[in-house]
């Protein structure tokens, strides 16, 4: 655990509140950057820049720009290995843990750049496969090695901790979670919610407890749904569960394959909805899709600087 | 009607000749692929059908890969997930895309003067997933209705006859079939292969030809693969099949990108394939039987132009 995870976990435990970044591939739309390949090695500043806001902003947690980076996800597009192998790309199978490596870089660049050490960097990693499709999830013993080998390219890049982002399911957690453990690299988790307080794959809130104990991340968080909907999902855990949450919702809507942004929540409006969240307990706020660096400096701006008694 | 002039040719024997890879074309020339730049860029669109019909083409397929409304629906948990985080109209928007792109590749045929008795639209339905993951098809029921619904928009935005492309399974490509028999319109099937003439999840061409065989279709063709792995399957194929057979070959190597938004139409290396050397391949499949030969992924106009005047 480096120094700087230590001295935020402490912040954690004093009910502090931490602010965490905002969208980063709907901010490389909007900031006119396609997002097709990540564009951590193509267009480095453009993502260090964005970076950069958001520590500007008063960010103490920034995102990598590695969603949906695992190899699996390249083998997605094919019939099986040997089907790649005939007719992909040669270096499929190592492009995600190098880009997840430049990924990490930009990050720790935009630190560098902002002078402020404080920051940590947290290893963006969502489901191996389509984070809105939990029948898609791979079997517990394939997921396992995958996530191993993933996290440790995070672990090598430099991250301060991982935040596996837009969970859909408790299973697929746990086996997270107990790679991180084993690698020994701390761990936040973000469950993508429904409408009726429960995550995707129908779990609810008594459940998700019940699924993660022995095993809770640091901060338990959700995150990539509207923001009533991660409002109901923060009261209904808060019932069930006593350890340290958070949320980020997504503004706007998912327009495969762009996001459509919307003025439902502006800054002021979604600091609000932030403040409420500290209300249910909620103690890392930040953003998902959609939400920029004016998002961010609202909340660091706005919300309480301790959990609400 | 522009299918009279190709069913007359494919009885007589005499060579088709499709047009070359879209997707890949458009992406090439720069196009922000976004809905296919079927909405932002309609005119890059239109001018890769005119440089494939001024290069030769017989046939022009619609830019129409993949559209269908489980691309979409596919990226959600379900409809209800879909109406909440999604835009209004994106249960129709597939649809929508469908029929603006038969209706450029219409203008394009205006545009190049190749009227109603030249150059033929083949309006093109792929599978309902992504065409590399036989994994993923839906129930054969489930497949008849979606490709009875794009049949529909494609024969309604006037397509000339229905080219299912880069079938993955037997059983869409069967189901696939029996929902365009209800339009009317001529169809032609052609499957995605891999090494040793097989369909990707091990199905056999052979199996593959003889299933098609009682419903009707004009031409069963191969596609989206390696030269190589063409000519093998199409070499099988012509056995067992005494009807057309097609071949049309991808070059270069498909080069996805890590986020799942469907096919995302990008091969690098295609510089390894000149037009001379596709040229070489073709002239292999004519000599093995193909009557209907073109272009998968990577290839361009010029290759078709090294076939309209070298075959």
């Amino acid at each position: 655990m480096t120094d700087r995870y230590k001295k935020l976990k402490s912040r954690i435990a004093d009910h502090e509140i931490v602010i965490l970044d905002g969208g980063i591939g709907s901010e490389m739309l909007r900031r006119g950057v396609t997002w097709e390949g990540h564009k951590v090695e193509s267009e480095p500043d453009a993502i260090r820049s964005i970076h950069t806001d958001y520590i500007r902003a008063g960010a103490d947690v920034v995102s990598t720009n590695t969603f949906q980076l695992a190899c699996r996800s390249y083998m997605n597009h094919f019939a099986d290995r040997e089907h790649m192998r005939r007719i992909g790309a040669s270096d499929l199978e190592t492009r995600a843990p190098g880009l997840i490596r430049e990924g990490v870089k930009r990050a720790l660049e935009a630190r560098e750049q902002t002078g402020k050490s404080d920051v940590c960097i947290a290893g963006a990693m969502t489901t191996l496969d389509w984070c809105f499709r939990p029948d898609m999830a791979p079997s517990t013993e394939d997921m396992r090695a995958e996530y191993c080998e993933t996290i440790q390219a995070f672990k090598d890049g430099g991250a301060d901790l991982m935040l596996f982002e837009t969970f859909n399911s408790t299973k697929e957690a746990r086996t997270a979670l107990e790679a991180a453990r084993d690698l020994r690299m701390p761990a936040w988790v973000g469950f993508v919610c429904d409408w009726k307080g429960r995550l995707l794959n129908g779990e609810t809130m008594p459940e998700v407890a019940q699924g993660l104990a022995g095993m809770e991340p640091d901060v338990l968080l959700f995150n990539c749904a509207p923001v009533p909907d991660i409002t109901l999902a923060l009261r209904e855990l808060s019932r069930h569960y006593h350890q340290p949450t958070g949320g980020y919702a997504h503004v706007g809507r998912f327009d495969p394959p762009d996001w459509m942004f919307t003025d439902e929540y502006p800054p002021d409006q979604y600091l609000a909805a932030g403040r409420g969240w500290t209300e249910l307990g909620a103690q890392v706020i930040g953003g998902c899709c959609g939400t920029t660096p004016m998002h961010i400096e609202a909340l660091k701006r706005g919300l309480p600087k301790v959990l609400p008694a | 009607m522009s299918y009279s002039n190709v069913k007359k040719s494919l009885n007589e024997g005499s060579l088709i000749l499709l047009d070359g890879g879209i997707g890949t074309e458009v992406l090439r020339r720069g196009v922000y692929w976004r809905c296919h730049g079927i909405e932002r860029n309609p005119e890059a669109v239109r001018q890769v059908h005119v440089d494939y019909m001024n290069a030769g083409a017989d046939v022009i397929k619609t830019n129409t890969f993949q559209l269908n409304r489980r691309a979409y629906l596919s990226l959600f948990h379900g409809l209800e997930h879909m109406r909440r985080i999604g835009p209004a109209g994106l249960e129709d928007k597939a649809g929508k895309l469908v029929r603006q792109a038969v209706t450029l590749a219409r203008e394009a045929r205006q545009q190049a003067g190749k009227g109603s008795d030249g150059v033929a639209i083949a309006g093109v339905i792929s599978p309902l997933e992504h065409s590399f993951r036989p994994d993923l098809s839906p129930p054969a029921a489930q497949c008849r209705a979606d490709h009875a619904e794009i049949v529909e928009q494609m024969k309604s935005a006037g397509a000339d006859f229905i080219l299912f492309e880069s079938m993955n399974t037997i059983s869409e490509a069967r189901a696939a079939c029996e929902a365009a028999r209800a339009s009317v319109l001529p169809v032609w099937v052609s499957f995605v292969v891999r090494e040793g003439a097989r369909l990707l999840n091990g199905e056999s061409i052979a199996d593959a030809a003889k299933a098609v065989e009682p419903l009707g279709v004009d031409v069963v063709a191969v596609n989206c693969a390696p030269i190589a792995d063409i000519t093998a399957a199409l070499t099988e194929l012509r056995k067992h099949r005494s009807g057309p057979v097609g071949a049309y070959a991808h070059i270069g190597r498909y080069d996805p990108p890590s986020w799942k938004f469907g096919f995302y139409p990008r091969f690098s290396g295609t510089d390894q394939i000149p037009p001379a050397h596709y040229l070489e391949a073709a002239r292999e499949w004519k000599r093995r039987g193909a009557q209907v030969i073109g272009g998968c992924c990577g290839t361009t106009p010029e290759h078709i132009r090294a076939l309209r005047d070298g075959l």
